[in-house]
């Protein structure tokens, strides 16, 4: 099965094929060679709703939440977020009516908040990187910026709005 | 002695009391609000009281609610931890009616350090050094050069209602004097139509350097020591150690004296911290603010004096006198805190939500005051901070030795930390050396990529299980590999095709 991934801003193509005892993941990073790696599935298991790897040598306590296309995936006291897919999977995603890669036409909120100033109006051109709104959680207040440049086609909150992680809070025309 | 303790406070605070008065035999209350109800101060107190909706103002800070809860508990004392309540006077007064006992300073206390300015005014007067500044407003050049000159260079002018680069000239060499005061002058009167101009000494490398203090009701003042807070992350501390390396033993003696004279001229009961600020090329100290409370770093000085603070707070409030003399305390090895947040580790963004896998480091020499748990979800409402890692060494070398190694064994899922960015601080050069001060996250990290910051772990780990978890996933929602039929005929078949 191919992949496409791209995890702390490096691209990468990824094969993954399962055998009766091994996974064969080979990777290809974007200015790289492809790498073959050969994972017995002894040293892959899954235990404990957690991930037992052991990679040249070393054991990993893995576990990985997915998203979608996004995946998280920690392991001892570090964590990635990856974005993987391939077309089916973008297919699934686009079909679910979810923004796809490149920004999207929504500003969400990442977690759960309150909305404590918008600096923008309907009609707005923005550029990218543009403060939109600013957002309280965790007693910190946190700007969130424009993901691209774009006219601003509807605010679907207010000043004072407690507003749920994911939730779409500006649409872009 | 108290025979039963509300801690009006949550987190790990909550526990660490929680903790000590176990260990003296008094029963302890939680209080939660219902963003807590599954907390684990709650868990582990011996009775729990609901006050109030997750909104800090309605539970937490709800000094009706708290009394309320006190009163139903029949606490005879409150310890209010860091926080929240613990600085308000308010809280102390309305507990000192209510006839039950508050563990921290005098509501006097609290007030006479509660203004920035006042207290300031009043520990000039104490002999404490503050920032040397010229009183009022300077009106003309010769002013400001004697001014300048007996505050000695390099000194910082300002305007009066300067802000955003404008109005504000740092001038180290004094023939510059002249122009930069006219230049601030100009400034002032045409942006904030505001001529007036102070001077004060510029602080070139800023550390965060406090004393710990502690008073009875017998009218004995000792200090702890100092403690270095100068990493920080949006004017919040990340890491405190004690003792700091950039002060040397006479100053440090010289610090103490002066937090004892400090804590003296207010009569000061329990614990309290003199903050200052200090000036690392020129090894001089400045008062800042009294904290009157525990400090959240309180750990790093029970490490290295082997007093726990809080029984030394109870014991206080409970009308003892202090437990040590101040030629009994010693300052012993080293010992450094990390705070560990929920957060972004480039940006501090916060980031709230479920644990999944939660192992915290165990072994020698250290310490963990955690509340996280497997499977606790971080609430939105109140502070990042979940973890805070103490380790002592008998140097600071292999204090900061076992800080790599704890943190290394730190496993904590579903949600982002710092930990990685701790990581990095603790193997900076200028944190290594000791030359860092309080720009040096902001200098060094802020912003930082990601992939600058993350580069303790092979990334294939993180690409070969992601690759084969999305694998399995969509394995699982390809109905052409879902088969109806048992595996007895899928057997069969495939034998048929061998033949």
């Amino acid at each position: 099965m191919h992949f496409e991934a791209k995890s702390n801003g490096v691209n990468y193509e990824i094969n993954v094929r399962e055998e009766r005892k091994n996974w064969i993941v080979s990777i290809k990073p974007e200015q790289g060679e492809w790498e073959r790696h050969v994972i017995p599935k002894e040293d892959y298991q899954v235990f404990d709703n957690a991930i037992t790897f052991i990679y040249k040598q070393t054991s990993y306590l893995v576990d990985v939440l997915s998203k979608g296309i996004n995946y998280e995936v920690y392991t001892r006291g570090s964590y990635r977020t990856l974005e993987l897919f391939n077309d089916e999977m973008l297919l699934h995603e686009s079909l679910k009516g979810r923004k796809g890669l490149g920004g999207g036409n929504t500003l969400g909120s990442g977690m759960p908040g309150k909305i404590v100033k918008v600096m923008v109006k309907e009609g707005d051109e923005v550029k990218e990187g543009d403060p939109i709104l600013i957002m309280e959680a965790m007693k910190m207040e946190n700007e969130m910026r424009a993901s691209r440049d774009a006219k601003i086609k509807k605010i679907h909150v207010k000043p004072g709005d407690s507003v749920e992680g994911g939730a779409t809070l500006v649409t872009y025309e | 002695m108290f025979k039963k303790i509300l801690i009006a406070n949550r987190g790990e605070i909550a526990l660490r009391v929680i903790r000590t008065c176990r260990a003296m035999g008094i029963d302890t209350v939680a209080v939660y609000s219902e963003a807590d109800r599954n907390s684990l101060h709650v868990q582990l107190a011996d009775e729990a009281y609901y006050i109030g909706p997750p909104p800090s103002v309605q539970s937490y800070l709800n000094i009706e609610n708290l009394i309320e809860a006190a009163k139903k508990a029949n606490a005879d004392a409150v310890h209010p931890g860091y926080g929240f309540l613990s600085e308000k006077v308010e809280f102390a007064t309305a507990l000192k009616e209510a006839g039950i006992k508050f563990i921290g300073p005098t509501p006097e206390n609290i007030e006479s350090m509660g203004d920035k300015l006042a207290s300031r005014e009043l520990m000039k007067a104490a002999g404490v050094p503050t920032v040397p500044g010229t009183e009022g407003s300077v009106s003309s050049v010769e002013e400001a050069e004697e001014a300048a000159k007996e505050i000695g260079y390099p000194v910082i002018i300002k305007a009066s209602a300067g802000g955003g680069g404008k109005g504000i000239r740092v001038v180290t060499d004094p023939k510059e004097l002249a122009s930069s005061f006219r230049a601030c002058q100009s400034e002032g009167k045409n942006y904030f139509k505001d001529d007036r101009v102070f001077i004060e000494r510029f602080i070139q490398n800023p550390k965060h350097i406090e004393v710990q203090v502690f008073g009875d009701t017998h009218g004995n003042v000792v200090h702890l020591f100092e403690r270095e807070c100068s990493v920080q992350r949006r004017h919040q501390k990340l890491i405190e150690e004690s003792p700091s390396i950039s002060v040397p033993e006479e100053v440090r003696n010289k610090m103490g004296e002066v937090a004892v004279a400090a804590a003296k001229a207010i009569n000061y009961e329990g614990a309290g911290t003199i903050e200052f600020i200090f000036d690392n090329n020129t090894k001089e100290f400045f008062f800042m603010e009294m904290n009157t409370r525990l400090q959240v770093e309180h750990p790093v000085t029970e490490m290295v004096t082997g007093y726990d603070l809080v029984a030394e707070q109870i014991r206080v409030a409970a009308g003892e006198p202090l437990s040590f003399k101040q030629e009994e305390i010693q300052q012993k090895g080293h010992a450094i805190e990390l705070r560990i947040c929920a957060e972004d580790p480039s940006t501090f963004a916060p980031a709230p939500g479920k644990i999944r896998i939660c192992r915290h480091p165990q072994g020698p020499f250290i310490r963990c005051d955690s509340y996280a748990y497997p499977g606790y979800e971080v609430p939105i409402h109140y502070d990042p901070m979940i973890t805070k890692l103490i380790c002592w060494g008998a140097t600071r070398e292999e204090c900061i030795d076992r800080i790599k190694r704890a943190l290394a064994e730190f496993m904590l899922t579903g949600i982002k930390t710092n930990i990685v960015l701790h990581k990095n601080i603790i193997r900076h050069p200028a944190f290594i050396d000791g030359s860092y001060t309080t720009q040096f996250v902001d200098k060094e990290f802020t912003g930082k990529k990601h992939r600058e910051l993350f580069m303790f772990i092979d990334e294939n780990v993180f690409l070969i299980a992601g690759a084969i978890e999305a694998y399995k996933k969509q394995s699982s929602k390809d109905f052409s590999k879902l088969s109806l039929a048992s595996r007895w005929k899928d057997s069969g078949r495939a034998q048929q095709l061998r033949g």
